[in-house]
């Protein structure tokens, strides 16, 4: 087991790296680089670069050299100092900007994660085991509504009607009063509560795809030979499926959690604007229609760089839960 | 249904009587077991034959209430007597019940036709097995951890306390039904039933899982109901044979009495259709005349008349025969040897 897990993050080295270069690829595309547009930005608000300053970033990060330096000096500040670039339309580090929204898209996506798992997995196995029954057409029903509409519309109707209903609005991460308060319990407290909308909202489409796989996939199972085994052995019923066929059902399940998470941080991207959370969602949608490059590339490469690690743990888990993948 | 007296004499473990197990599919009803009777004395291996789709497995299943929807048991009685004046029907036990759960597993052990998925893949033989112990024995983990060795020892499993510790898919499949067979027996069951446990396996391994069986049945004295296409087998092994056509028991008797002096035109039909008993080890059912009805329109009277030789023109078609009982374990199911006193 430790001799997989090994294995899998040696690979993990060479895909990491193919993707930083496509990331640096993207920041490279638009023509020109980020220091004429800073320079041009600051002039155009009658601002004046000292000379020396710009040379320093030049000399930092490598501008008008050949690409192949930049790349290797924008890697070499991240993995050294933590420096990602510079964001010219904020004028700021990018380290200054992403770290507190990746944590809270983390929490977010792990959390909604959490929550498709629990809710698609007792209702999946209520509709395999019920087929056919009134249950199961609810749970199907609310699956095709939950995969139809799209999760932004769902975000506006749910900000309406809590407008409309109870007069407050869910938005933000924060009420008013914790935003800028330093964190207590009252502030988790708050979060939480603010928490569970984001959650349910971009939870749905992912629930809704959960419960037909895992019912469909429990269905192939219910009635193997192993099954009827162990129900001719005597175990109760209730033990049985989940530690016979259900376990079998997870696996596909569990594999689909590499594309659940990328899935789930892009999707949530208009979800974030319609919803204000801090997430990074918003953040990187302004500086793609800006071309904060560095910025933008700097995103892309840690999200790349969770999703792998995302897959990774899917595969660790899928090894742990199936002998077979780890015998082979 | 017949006289009631009727098994006076021998020990009876296993009597099921009018058994009707019923599939309701959106295109019809399929009767697949439609009025069962037969008897299975203790201690005993009784084999069940019959061609492809006559019921065998379903009835097999039946008994320990294992046929899925849209299947169901209709109508009849599996009585199951553990020992003195214990008689339970298993027919009408709850389907999740204790009762029916300390049946399974406990007095009742079951192997199938598939060693190859039968176990699950995703446990060691040996969480497997102690499942089973621990279910129904008042032991500990490593008492239950002893007993499963121990049995894997009995199936003639070399090395078992490394084949404890194994995934099925790290076994061949004559090792797995092994594994089945040691699984059934480990809590000394007093039935086996044993769903063409060879079919899946080659030649040699057929032989040798039979063997055991034989041996095992030596050792912990259960009965066996053994249910194969094999006639030669059936001759190897059995005691006693309940012949099934079309869902019903056309014919019971002990193997020589099959085998010598067959009443029932199916049975005849069925040895005459093996060409030299003995000679040949592929004892296997050659095709009758005829073929077997679709499921979804039984032939009224005796459902074995459009293909009867002996047919009695104007009876047979009409007439649905009852059981006559031409010795105390013998009965037939045919217009011929009627019971005037029936
Ligand atoms: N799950 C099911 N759904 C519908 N019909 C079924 C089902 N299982 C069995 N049957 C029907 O019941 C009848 C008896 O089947 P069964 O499996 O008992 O035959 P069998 O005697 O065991 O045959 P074989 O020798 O091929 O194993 C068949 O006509 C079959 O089509
Ligand atoms: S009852 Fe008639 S048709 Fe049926 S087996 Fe006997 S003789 Fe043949
Ligand atoms: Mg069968």
């Amino acid at each position: 087991m430790i001799q997989y897990i090994l294995h899998r993050v040696l690979l993990m080295i060479p895909t990491v790296f193919g993707i930083s270069i496509l990331c640096f690829g993207i920041i490279q595309l638009p023509p020109g680089d980020f220091l004429t547009f800073y320079v041009a930005e600051l002039s155009a608000q009658g601002e004046s670069v000292p000379e020396a300053q710009i040379a320093q970033l030049e000399r930092q990060y490598g501008l008008g050299r050949p690409w192949y330096v930049q790349y290797f000096l924008w890697m070499k500040n991240i993995i050294t100092k933590g420096d990602f670039g510079r964001s010219f339309t904020w004028n700021k580090p990018v380290s200054d900007l992403i770290w507190d929204r990746i944590a809270f898209t983390m929490l977010i996506t792990l959390l909604t994660v959490v929550f498709v798992w629990i809710v698609a997995l007792f209702i999946g196995k209520y509709a395999a085991t019920h087929q056919y029954s009134l249950g199961d057409y609810i749970a199907t029903f609310f699956g095709f509504i939950g995969l139809a509409v799209p999760n932004f519309l769902l975000a506006l109707l749910l900000l309406y009607y809590s407008l409309q209903l109870f007069g407050l609005s869910p938005a933000g991460l924060f009420s008013p009063e914790y935003q800028d308060a330093p964190w207590s319990v009252g502030k988790w407290i708050d979060l939480l509560a603010h928490l569970w909308i984001p959650i349910v909202i971009l939870g749905t489409a992912g629930t809704a795809g959960a419960i037909r796989i895992l019912r469909a996939n429990l269905l192939d199972e219910l009635h193997k030979p192993y099954v009827i085994t162990a129900r001719a052995k005597g175990v109760p019923e209730r033990t049985l499926i989940w530690r016979y066929p259900v376990r079998v059902a997870l696996n596909p399940f569990i594999s689909t959690v590499g594309w659940t998470l990328p899935d789930l941080v892009s999707g949530s991207i208009i979800v974030s604007v319609v919803l204000n959370l801090p997430t990074t969602g918003p953040l990187l949608l302004g500086a793609l229609l800006q071309q904060d490059m560095f910025l933008a590339g700097s995103f892309i490469l840690l999200v790349s760089v969770l999703t792998v690690i995302g897959t990774l743990i899917s595969d660790v888990l899928l090894a742990w839960l199936d002998p077979r993948i780890r015998f082979s | 249904m017949s006289n009631s007296n009727h098994n006076a004499g021998a020990d009876i473990l296993l009597d099921i009587r009018g058994l009707k197990t019923y599939f309701h599919l959106d295109e019809g009803t399929v009767r697949a077991v439609d009025g069962v009777d037969f008897t299975v004395p203790r201690g005993t291996t009784i084999g069940i034959v019959g061609e492809s789709g006559c019921g065998k497995s379903v009835t097999a299943f039946s008994i320990l209430q294992l046929v899925e929807k849209p299947g169901r048991i209709e109508e009849g009685s599996i009585v199951l007597n553990t020992g003195g004046q214990n008689r339970v029907d298993i027919a009408a036990l709850d389907h999740d019940s204790e009762e029916l759960r300390q049946i399974r597993g406990k007095d009742i052990g079951m192997i199938f036709q598939e060693p190859m998925t039968s176990l699950s893949m995703m446990y060691t033989v040996g969480f497997q097995m102690t499942e089973a112990i621990r279910l129904h024995m008042d032991v500990e983990k490593d008492e239950a951890r002893d007993r499963a060795i121990e049995m894997l020892q009995a199936v003639g499993i070399p090395r078992p306390e490394q084949r404890f510790d194994a995934y099925p898919f790290e076994l061949s499949g004559g090792m797995r039904q092994r594994v089945m067979i040691a699984m059934a027996l480990s809590c000394d069951p007093m039935l086996l039933i044993a769903d063409e446990p060879t079919t899946a396996l080659d030649v040699t391994t057929q032989a040798q899982i039979l063997e055991l069986m034989q041996q095992l049945q030596e050792e912990f004295g259960m009965a066996i109901m053994l249910i194969t296409h094999d006639l030669g087998v059936v001759a190897e092994m059995c005691s006693e044979v309940v012949v099934m056509y079309l869902g019903e028991v056309v014919e019971q008797a002990d193997v020589d009495t099959i085998f010598h002096n067959p009443q029932h035109p199916y049975t005849q039909a069925l040895l005459e259709s093996i060409p030299r008993l003995g000679h040949s080890h592929e004892g296997r059912l050659n095709p009758i005349l005829g073929s077997v009805p679709d499921p979804y329109h039984r032939p009224s009277g005796c459902p074995f008349h459009p293909r009867c030789t002996q047919i009695i023109t104007g009876r047979c078609e009409t007439v649905h025969p009852e059981i006559s009982r031409l010795d105390p374990r013998h009965t037939v199911r045919c217009l011929l040897h009627e019971d005037p006193h029936g």
